[in-house]
């Protein structure tokens, strides 16, 4: 009996824990799908100012060195969209002291020109990021 | 205490032999292309030379574990799972322990309750845990698949995809990252909180546990916080999945550590405790039919034994027994 209780206990808190689980699943869409129009709306206002605010897109070199963009580049694209769009602080200052607006016209500035860029790594990695669920993609920017 | 340091150390002095080869050796090519190589060979040829060698063990007789009535008259309930009768049912039950670790579920745990009362109560964490870690290195192994192949199989793409629903972090959270740490960090608590199970573990039980537990960890690292470049990574797959002898680009020394365990790791396989992975099919105590009682089952080694009737004994001796006046059959 001792066992039999012990195992419905077992299947209890399994069930419980898949119920916390799906449900922290569904907020977290729920959330996502309600914040779209939010980060929509924030994204246009500091655009249009940021000419304004005087930070310089100096897009004659990137912000980083090769090496390390090549290994961190999506988590300083993730950084940016966190800062700018979430917190409106839209100004990267790199260890140069150069600025850059945190932006990702700024790496389009070099990058949008071949097509292909960001596609020829990330296809021969097997990566598939979700920049272009929003954003379009350099592909499908006519040139 | 011996038995857990000495795997750790052992361990971590093997992290630091490729750390050392590369970073002042520049021995890229060692690191990367020749002990993997050798890693497998000795993973398959290893492998090959246990099963074999269990394969042709002779098994004469019937001797599976059952846990159920076996198939006997119509009135009697049987068991077919527990107690296979024929080959499909034990293949079934083979694969059912395979994947969802039958026996395991069935564990107990024997504990003394203040004085000479010795208490036995299910413990399921044991199964859990194990089913956890077996689950999350498969997934984890097949996830690999993405360096190995120029483009994603169907299949591959939907395990990884499955395992990255939650979409957060970036790059993406891997649930099977986060289980296989938790079911490592278990299973080397279990080992260690217990006193009986202390006494129990050897080093040999450690070592693969601290082996994967620093696989996992810097796999884990190289993916959210360290960082290395995956193209030469995926460059260097792609040539050992076809066989290539070219030199990577350099590529962060992480990465050799990560590689060099997993090649331990491989090479270790067949002389461990972890041949269970190919051994677990060849248990006779577990693959084969129960049905003694149907089939008559011959013992193969048998010795070829020479007969001798009474016609060929008498027909050599018919005439010395005439003349001893013995009766004879035949005159």
């Amino acid at each position: 009996m001792t066992t039999m209780n012990k195992f419905s206990q077992f299947l209890v808190a399994l069930a419980a824990g898949l119920t916390v689980f799906v449900a922290a699943w569904f907020f977290m869409q729920a959330g996502h799908r309600g914040s779209a129009p939010a980060i929509a709306a924030d994204a246009v206002a500091p655009a249009a100012a940021s000419p304004a605010k005087a930070a310089p897109v100096d897009s004659a070199k990137c912000i980083m060195p090769t090496e390390y963009m090549r290994a961190h580049h999506m988590q300083v694209l993730d950084k940016w969209r966190k800062d700018s769009v979430r917190k409106g602080n839209r100004t990267f200052v790199n260890p140069e002291g150069a600025h850059f607006d945190k932006s990702l016209n700024t790496c389009m500035g070099c990058h949008g020109s071949n097509p292909m860029f960001c596609f020829m790594c990330h296809e021969y990695a097997n990566v598939k990021p979700t920049c272009w669920n929003c954003h379009l993609s350099p592909m499908e920017v006519p040139q | 205490m011996m038995k857990v340091l000495k795997p750790l150390i052992a361990v971590i002095v093997l992290a630091l032999i490729p750390y050392v080869g590369i970073t002042y050796g520049k021995l890229d090519f060692v690191f990367a292309i020749v002990i993997p190589y050798a890693s497998a060979a000795i993973l398959v040829l290893g492998m090959l030379f246990r099963l074999i060698d269990w394969i042709r063990r002779p098994v004469p007789f019937r001797i599976p574990t059952t846990c159920g009535q076996e198939k006997s008259l119509d009135w009697v309930k049987t068991n077919p799972l527990e107690s296979p009768s024929n080959p499909f049912m034990a293949a079934v039950r083979v694969l059912s322990e395979v994947f969802l670790f039958r026996s395991l579920f069935r564990n107990t745990k024997a504990e003394l309750h203040g004085g000479p009362k010795l208490v036995y109560g299910s413990y399921k964490w044991l199964w859990l845990g194990g089913l956890a870690f077996h689950w999350s290195m498969l997934v984890i192994v097949i996830r690999h698949a993405r360096f190995f192949f120029e483009t994603l199989p169907l299949p591959v793409e939907l395990i990884e995809m499955g395992d990255r629903f939650l979409d957060v972090t970036v790059p993406a959270f891997y649930l099977t990252d986060a289980l296989a740490l938790a079911a490592i960090t278990f299973l080397v608590l279990r080992r260690l909180s217990d006193e009986k199970m202390r006494l129990l573990s050897l080093s040999t039980d450690y070592f693969p546990l601290f082996l994967f537990g620093a696989i996992a960890a810097i796999g884990i690292s190289m993916r959210y916080v360290t960082k290395v470049n995956v193209m030469p990574v995926k460059a260097l797959a792609l040539t050992l999945a076809k066989f290539g002898f070219d030199a990577p680009e350099p590529i962060g020394v992480l990465f050799y550590v990560h590689l060099f365990l997993v090649c331990v790791l491989l090479a270790y396989i067949p002389f461990s405790k972890l041949v269970h992975m190919g051994g677990i099919f060849l248990s006779p105590t577990r693959n084969l039919p129960n049905d003694s009682r149907a089939k008559l089952h011959k013992n193969p080694w048998n010795p070829d034994i020479k007969f001798r009737t009474y016609a060929e004994y008498e027909d050599e001796f018919r005439e010395k027994m005439k003349k001893a006046g013995l009766p004879v059959e035949k005159q």
